[in-house]
C-alpha cells in the first residue's frame, strides 16, 4: 500500500531514470499533445462542455468509476481543468481513498495527459503562481470576500484559483468537501444554520451557494485563454545554454549557466547546471531531469549532491527564450531561489554585477561581472556604465565572469545604471549611491515551526537586510528611492509583547549570524509556564553599522516572526524519504 | 507616578510591561509599522487560527498542541492541519493513547 502512494508522488517528476538518447530518432507521443487540436474547446457549442478522453491509461485506470459517455467523456474528470499539482492530489487521494492501483509509469502518463489536454492558460495560471511555487504570501482574493472567507479557512486560496470546473462540476467539488470533511459544513459552507442567517439581508444563500456561484462564474471550464493557448501549444524545445539569475533570501544573489539536453519524448529534458552566489562566492553543480506540461510549465527537480534536491517550478515565456520561477527545498519548501533563466545563442548575455550598489566617491572598487559567453577579450574601455564609472582594468577572465576594478567618481550622479558591453546591454546593473539612509528586513513578516524532536522537522525563515537610499529627493519611501541589495547586519531577537510577562524570547528558537532562524524543538516544553509549546512572536531585529550609513548609525529595522506549531498532515510532499512520516492509509 | 515605586510584584510586572509598550517604538529610519501580518494560508479566521490566534499572534493559541490535539482529529476540526478519523489515518491515534504524555509517537501523515 505504502508502495502505491510512493508511485503517485512521483508523479509530477517523470523524468526519472532517463537515458538520453542520440538526436535523431522517432519522437515517442507526448500523452496529451499530439491530439490536443482535434479536440480543441472551440470544437464543443455551449451547453456541450467536458472533454473526451481517449487516452488507454486513463480510460482503463478511471472508467470503474468514472463512466464514459457517447461522446468519450468521463464523468467528473472531462468537466475540470487544473495544474499538474492538482491532477498529482486527485490521483493521490484515489489511491489512498478509493482503492485505485496504479504503476507508477501508469501514474505518470495519467498527469501528462490530463495536464496537457485539461490544463490552464498561462494567463489563467499566473495569478495563482505562488501556490505551485510554494511562496509564503500574503494573498489578497478580489474577487469575493465572502468566497475567500469560506475557502481560506482551511487552505490556500491558491488551491482554489488554480482549477477550472462546470457550475455542476463545483457544486460536486462543495460536496466532495462536505462528505469527507463533515465539519467543514459548519466552519465554513452553512455555519450550521439557515440560509441568510450570516451576512446580507437580501442575499439568503447559504455561504457554500455563494462560492458555487461565483467560482463557476470566474472560474469556468471553457475560457477564451484555454482555447487560445490549447490550439497552439506544443512540447517547446528548450535544448540548448541557458544563461541564469536568480536570488536566495538568506545568501543573495546567484549567476550561472544551465545546460537543457532533450530527453526520450519531446517534453522530457535532462540539465546539468553550474552557478555561483556571488556573495559567498560559493559554487553549486547539479544535475536533474524535468517535464514540461501544458507548453510551458516546467517541473523538474536537480541534485546538488550533499547540498541536497530542489524543486523547480518554473514558466516558461511564449518565445521559448526565457523561463522563471523557483526552486526550492525544506521541510515546508522555505528555502528556495527565485530563478530567471535566458537562453543564449553564442552572444554575449549579461546577467548581473556584484556588488551592484557602489558609492559615488567610492573610488578605485573590484566588482565582478556575470554573464554567459562574454568577451574575454574585452578592454576596459568596452565597459559603458555611464557618466563617472569607469573601468580602469579587466583583473580576470572566463566566460562567465569578468573581475573589474572600477572606479566610481565623487561627482557621479546617484540612480541606477545601465551597462553596454560589446553589443549586449544590461539594465540597471549597478546601482549609484550618496550612503545608506535607512535599513528594511525582508520579508517583513515571516513564520517558522517548531520541530526537530521526533517526527515533525523544522520549518526554517530566512531575512535579509536591505539597504535604501533615500534618493535624489531624499525623502523616504518615495518611488525614486534607491534599493541597495542585501547589507551587511548583525541580527538579534526582541519581544514582540503580547501578554504580561510575556517571555517567548527565551523559547522559540536561534536567529543565527546569516538572518536565518531556527525554531526550537516541537513538543510541550515542561519548563515554560503552563508546559506551553515553544512557539511564540518575536520581532527580527537587524543593525547596520557602517561608513556608508548616513544618519542614525546604527540602521536598525525590525520583522514580525512568527513561531508556531507543525503541520500534522502534508497534503504536498514532494519529497519522498526528506522526512520521517507515514503515508496513508 | 514617576515618584512611586511599586513594592508588590504584580504592580512591578504591570510597571515593566507598560515601559516596554512605550519603549516599541518603530524609528523614523523605517518604514512605518505596518502591524502584526497573518500569514497566508490555514485557518486564519477560527479564533484561535491554528498558526496564529484571531488577533495575528501565538498568545492565544491552544496551548500546548498536544493537550486538545485528538479533539482536531474526531471527525477533523482542521481537515487541512490533523488526519480525520473518517478518511485519512483513522488509526492515528493508536499509538498513543494521550498526546501530551506519548507525543513523540505522534506520527506526521501524507495522505
Amino acid at each position: 500500500m505504502t508502495q502505491r502512494v510512493h508511485f503517485a508522488s512521483l508523479a509530477i517528476v517523470s523524468a526519472l531514470g532517463i537515458t538520453v538518447l542520440a538526436a535523431s530518432r522517432l519522437e515517442p507521443p507526448v500523452p496529451g499533445m499530439t491530439l490536443a487540436n482535434e479536440h480543441g474547446t472551440s470544437s464543443f457549442g455551449v451547453g456541450d462542455e467536458g472533454y473526451p478522453i481517449d487516452n488507454e491509461t486513463v480510460i482503463a485506470q478511471c472508467e470503474r468509476c468514472h463512466e464514459q459517455d457517447e461522446q468519450g467523456r468521463m464523468s467528473r474528470i472531462s468537466f475540470e481543468r487544473k495544474t499538474p499539482e492538482g491532477w498529482q492530489t486527485s490521483i493521490r487521494r484515489m489511491v489512498a481513498l478509493n482503492n485505485v492501483r496504479l504503476e507508477p509509469a501508469e501514474a505518470r502518463e495519467v498527469v501528462r495527459y490530463l495536464s496537457n489536454r485539461q490544463g490552464l492558460a498561462p494567463e489563467e495560471l499566473e495569478p495563482g503562481r505562488f501556490e505551485v511555487e510554494r511562496r509564503l504570501i500574503d494573498y489578497d482574493y478580489q474577487g469575493d470576500d465572502n468566497v475567500e472567507f469560506t475557502c481560506i479557512q482551511c487552505h490556500s486560496m491558491g488551491r482554489v484559483i488554480t482549477q477550472r470546473r462546470t457550475q455542476e462540476e463545483w457544486a460536486l467539488l462543495l460536496a466532495t468537501h462536505r462528505g469527507l470533511y463533515p465539519l467543514a459544513d459548519r466552519q465554513g459552507f452553512r455555519y450550521g444554520g439557515f440560509a441568510g442567517e450570516q451576512g446580507d439581508d437580501d442575499d439568503n444563500r447559504q455561504p457554500m451557494d455563494i462560492a458555487i456561484d461565483h467560482l463557476s462564474e470566474a472560474f469556468p471550464l471553457e475560457t477564451p485563454e484555454w482555447s487560445a493557448w490549447s490550439a497552439s501549444m506544443r512540447p517547446p524545445r528548450l535544448a540548448g545554454t541557458w544563461a541564469l539569475a536568480g536570488f536566495e533570501t538568506g545568501k543573495g544573489r546567484v549567476f550561472g549557466t544551465i545546460e537543457i539536453v532533450a530527453g526520450n519524448t519531446p517534453d522530457e529534458f535532462t540539465t546539468s547546471a553550474e552557478y555561483t552566489y556571488a556573495e559567498s562566492g560559493e559554487s553549486i553543480r547539479s544535475t536533474g531531469q524535468a517535464v514540461t506540461y501544458t507548453g510551458y510549465q516546467w517541473r523538474g527537480r536537480s541534485n546538488r549532491g550533499d547540498d541536497g534536491e530542489l524543486r523547480e517550478v518554473m514558466m516558461v515565456d511564449r518565445e521559448w527564450q526565457g523561463m522563471d520561477g523557483r526552486w526550492f527545498t525544506g521541510a515546508y519548501d522555505e528555502f528556495g531561489i527565485d530563478v530567471e533563466l535566458m537562453r543564449t545563442r553564442g552572444e554575449a548575455v549579461l546577467t548581473g554585477v556584484h556588488p551592484r550598489a557602489l558609492r559615488a566617491g567610492a573610488g578605485a572598487t573590484e566588482v565582478r561581472l556575470y554573464g554567459a559567453n562574454l568577451p574575454t577579450d574585452a578592454s576596459p574601455t568596452d565597459f559603458d556604465f555611464g557618466l563617472g564609472v569607469k573601468v580602469e582594468s579587466v583583473t580576470d577572465v572566463s566566460p562567465s565572469v569578468l573581475t573589474l576594478r572600477a572606479y566610481v567618481e565623487e561627482t557621479a550622479m546617484i540612480g541606477g545604471r545601465d551597462l553596454f558591453l560589446a553589443g549586449a546591454n544590461l539594465t540597471d546593473a549597478v546601482r549609484i549611491h550618496d550612503g545608506v539612509d535607512r535599513i528594511e528586513v525582508s520579508p517583513d513578516w515571516g513564520m517558522a515551526r517548531v520541530g526537530g524532536a521526533t517526527n515533525f522537522p523544522k520549518g526554517y525563515q530566512a531575512f535579509d537586510a536591505i539597504g535604501w537610499d533615500n534618493g535624489p529627493d531624499g525623502q523616504a519611501n518615495t518611488v525614486d528611492d534607491l534599493n541597495l541589495g542585501r547589507i551587511t547586519a548583525t541580527w538579534s531577537m526582541e519581544e514582540y509583547t503580547a501578554t504580561f510577562d510575556d517571555d517567548d524570547i527565551a523559547y522559540v528558537g536561534e536567529l543565527g549570524p546569516d538572518g536565518i532562524f531556527t525554531p526550537a524543538e516541537d513538543g510541550p516544553n515542561l519548563n515554560r509556564k503552563g508546559s506551553r509549546n515553544n512557539v511564540g512572536d518575536v520581532w527580527v531585529v537587524a543593525t547596520h553599522a557602517g561608513p556608508e550609513a548616513k544618519a542614525n548609525n546604527p540602521l536598525r529595522a525590525r520583522a514580525h516572526l512568527i513561531v508556531t506549531v507543525p503541520l500534522y498532515l502534508k497534503f504536498d510532499p514532494w519529497q519522498s524519504g526528506f522526512m520521517p512520516g507515514r503515508l496513508v492509509p | 507616578m514617576k515618584h512611586l515605586k511599586p513594592i508588590n510584584q504584580k504592580a512591578g510586572r504591570i510597571e515593566a510591561q507598560i515601559v516596554r509598550e512605550q519603549l516599541d517604538v518603530v524609528g523614523l529610519e523605517s518604514a512605518p509599522p505596518t502591524g502584526p501580518h497573518i500569514p497566508m494560508g490555514c485557518s486564519l479566521v477560527f479564533a484561535p487560527g491554528w498558526e496564529v490566534d484571531s488577533s495575528g499572534g501565538t498568545a492565544g493559541l491552544c496551548q500546548p498542541v498536544e493537550r486538545d490535539l485528538f479533539d482536531c482529529h474526531l471527525a477533523c476540526f482542521w481537515p487541512a492541519h490533523v488526519p480525520d478519523q473518517l478518511n485519512h489515518a483513522q488509526d492515528w491515534t493508536g499509538r498513543c493513547a494521550a498526546a501530551q504524555k506519548d507525543w513523540r509517537k505522534i506520527d506526521l501523515v501524507f495522505p
